[in-house]
């Protein structure tokens, strides 16, 4: 591409004016410089009135016009309409499909986004709209659910072992980790005051019933929520944004019953296995603090037993049916609810997390209560 | 302004076409034609450089795309405009912002100048009242203009676009045709377009070349009218003629 610059001749017209000149090339490359240059040799100039002479330009293309259009709507040198002439037609046609300024002003101002106290009173109203959402979606799921359970042909339990895959997959070496470390933190900080009690022994026990009914449940599903919820939530969210939802409901399918409940019992069957996986880890890693301490596993053990009901062993694992049925079905309600456009996806898969951490805690408070009442 | 010399496209072990030369000279519209699935939008990644061919060369204005890497690919993928066949225009941005987006990346303009050139554009595909929409907003054939007036933001000489009228009216599809025939014949933009449509092939081609899925090869080259009129090539006149795939060939002869 030749990368000549435009010239531009600033001079006093007859008329007591000034007149410009410009030859040479006005183009997307040029039509900056040009712009500037302009500014400088019009200053301290008797501008009044003003007249282009286009004449000279070799090349020109739709992006340089933009200094003319400057120029004829007095945008150069402020409140001074240039006269234009000279122009070749196919510039003339451009130059006239170029907006008034008034028009883009329009066309590009949008509506400013009231802030603060609005968008406080929206958010309350939206968690209103929010836990409606929740329940009609309950009920709906409910409804698929058992419709699906009552024909098991129709659950399309390929795609529940998919599912199941997947997600185990992918929380699986997170759940391990943490899992492991859980026991081991938990037995290190238990030894310390226990130790000034002259209890020390005692930490197996505190191990046991800490991480069997209570954290080992929590963390897993902790786990799952920010591993698995948010690729299911994307997961859905990419169908709705690319329409794959709306041709699952022309072709007479319910997305709940063909995606989500799938899903949903995917999630249920996976978190209790991965929660007995992360307790037994978290155990593991008490018998090794233990170990540490001088303890041979065999009292460890002893201890272990002894304090240990089967009872607590049914906590840990319906907490983990619960919260897996939970942190699933919210986060296939997150990716159902998703906006339009990509950005729809990542929000939704932001808001699967942050409303399974949510539903999680608030339903292990719920289990404290509940086996607190019922002494299990 | 390209030369594309023997070459053979594919993905992985699967070569889609093979053998393919042809040129594109400056100022024309150069029409890609072919069944759907042939490797049009393949060829188009191969020409702006995005994938490089298994075997031969391209060449745009002397250079080898494939070959240029750093500063020099970016000076040769800012000459071109580039209108994919899905839109991919950016999501979290408006319309109008798309359209200002080059140009707020490559030019010193003010705000205003890149405002009203954004605008300009978006006007010359029938979509000035549009921009302040998402991309979400818009339908298939919106999405496509507002792609279009995109891809022309920076003036590019070289302008590349995947099916544009694919979607769109009889209406608005000959507006697109004018703008595309305007721009080249007097500002000299290159245009090569991937099209299905008759009408409109006739009405902006200068030459055009056809794909085969079949024999995944480049089948035939020159005029449109040449081409529909004269052609030895039975995949060519059915193209032309619009004639089903099977509709003459004897159908009870094993392949
Ligand atoms: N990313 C990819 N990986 C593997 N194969 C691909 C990929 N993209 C395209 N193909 C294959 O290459 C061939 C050509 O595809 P291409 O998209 O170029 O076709 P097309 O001519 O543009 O079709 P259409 O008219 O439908 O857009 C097809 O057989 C397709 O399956
Ligand atoms: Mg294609």
């Amino acid at each position: 591409m030749p990368a000549s610059a435009t010239g531009i001749e600033v001079g006093k017209a007859q008329d007591g004016g000034a007149f410009v000149s410009l030859t040479g090339a006005l183009d997307v490359r040029t039509v900056g410089a040009a712009r500037r240059d302009l500014v400088v040799k019009l200053a301290g100039v008797l501008t009044e009135p003003l007249s282009v002479d286009a004449s000279g330009l070799d090349s020109a293309d739709v992006s340089g016009m933009v200094v003319l259009w400057e120029l004829a709507n007095g945008l150069v040198v402020p409140g001074v309409r240039a006269t234009i002439s000279g122009l070749r037609p196919e510039l003339e046609a451009i130059l006239a499909t170029y907006p008034s300024p008034d028009e883009v002003e329009a066309a590009i101002s949008s509506p400013a986004e009231s802030a603060g106290i609005h968008s406080l009173g929206r958010g309350a109203l939206s968690i209103v709209a929010d836990v409606r959402a929740m329940v009609e979606f309950v009920g709906a799921l409910t409804s698929a659910l058992v419709a699906g359970l009552r024909r098991p042909r129709a659950m399309r339990w390929p795609e529940v072992l998919r599912v199941v895959e997947k997600a185990g997959v992918d929380a699986f070496p997170l759940v391990s980790f943490v899992g492991l470390l859980v026991g081991l933190i938990i037995a290190f900080e238990a030894a310390q005051p226990l130790k000034q009690l002259g209890a020390e022994v005692f930490v197996a026990d505190a191990i046991g019933i800490i991480v069997i009914r209570e954290l080992g449940p929590l963390i897993t599903a902790i786990v799952i929520a920010g591993r698995s919820g948010p690729a299911l939530a994307a997961e859905l969210g990419m169908m709705k944004v690319n329409e794959e939802l709306s041709a699952l409901e022309t072709m007479g399918l319910d997305p709940l019953r063909f995606l989500v409940v799938q899903r949903v019992v995917a999630g249920t069957l996976l978190a209790p296995v991965l929660t007995l996986y992360s307790v037994a880890l978290g155990v593991a890693g008490g018998c090794i603090v233990m170990g540490m301490l001088g303890y041979p596993f065999a009292v460890t053990w002893a201890h272990l037993q002894g304090a240990v009901h089967p009872a607590d062993l049914l906590v840990g694992t319906t907490k983990g049916v619960v919260f897996g049925t939970l942190v699933a079905g919210l986060a296939c309600l997150r990716g159902l609810q998703a906006g339009d456009g990509p950005a729809a996806v990542g929000e939704a898969a932001t808001s699967a997390v942050v409303s399974g951490i949510v539903s999680v805690f608030t339903a292990d408070a719920l289990f404290a209560v509940l086996t607190y009442v019922l002494k299990i | 302004m390209i030369r594309v010399e023997d070459v053979t496209i594919g993905y992985g072990e699967r070569i889609v076409m093979s053998g393919v030369s042809f040129e594109v000279r400056r100022g024309e519209v150069f029409v890609i034609l072919g069944g759907s699935g042939c490797g049009k939008s393949s060829l188009l990644k191969n020409l702006i450089g995005l994938q490089k061919p298994m075997k031969g060369r391209i060449l745009v204005g002397g250079r080898d795309v494939a070959a240029a890497e750093g500063d020099e690919r970016q000076a040769l993928l800012r000459s071109f405009g580039v209108m994919y066949q899905s839109g991919a225009l950016f999501g979290s941005l408006t319309v109008h912002e798309n359209v200002r987006l080059p140009l707020d990346e490559f030019t010193d303009l003010s705000l205003r100048q890149r405002d009203v050139l954004a605008h300009t554009r978006l006007k010359m595909v029938g979509l000035g009242h549009a921009g302040r929409r998402m991309p979400s907003e818009l339908s298939g054939g919106m999405k496509k203009r507002a792609a279009i007036a995109r891809a022309l933001a920076l003036d590019p000489p070289l302008v590349f676009l995947d099916e544009p009228s694919a979607g769109l009216d009889p209406v608005t599809s000959a507006g697109l045709d004018a703008l595309i025939l305007d721009l080249a014949r007097n500002f000299g933009i290159t245009f090569v377009v991937v099209t299905h449509e008759l009408l409109s092939i006739f009405a902006i081609a200068d030459r055009c070349v056809m794909l085969d899925a079949s024999r995944k090869t480049l089948v035939a080259e020159g005029k449109p009218r040449t081409l529909a009129d004269s052609s030895e090539d039975q995949a060519v006149l059915r193209f032309f003629r619009r004639e089903a795939e099977g509709a003459q060939t004897d159908r009870s002869q094993p392949k």
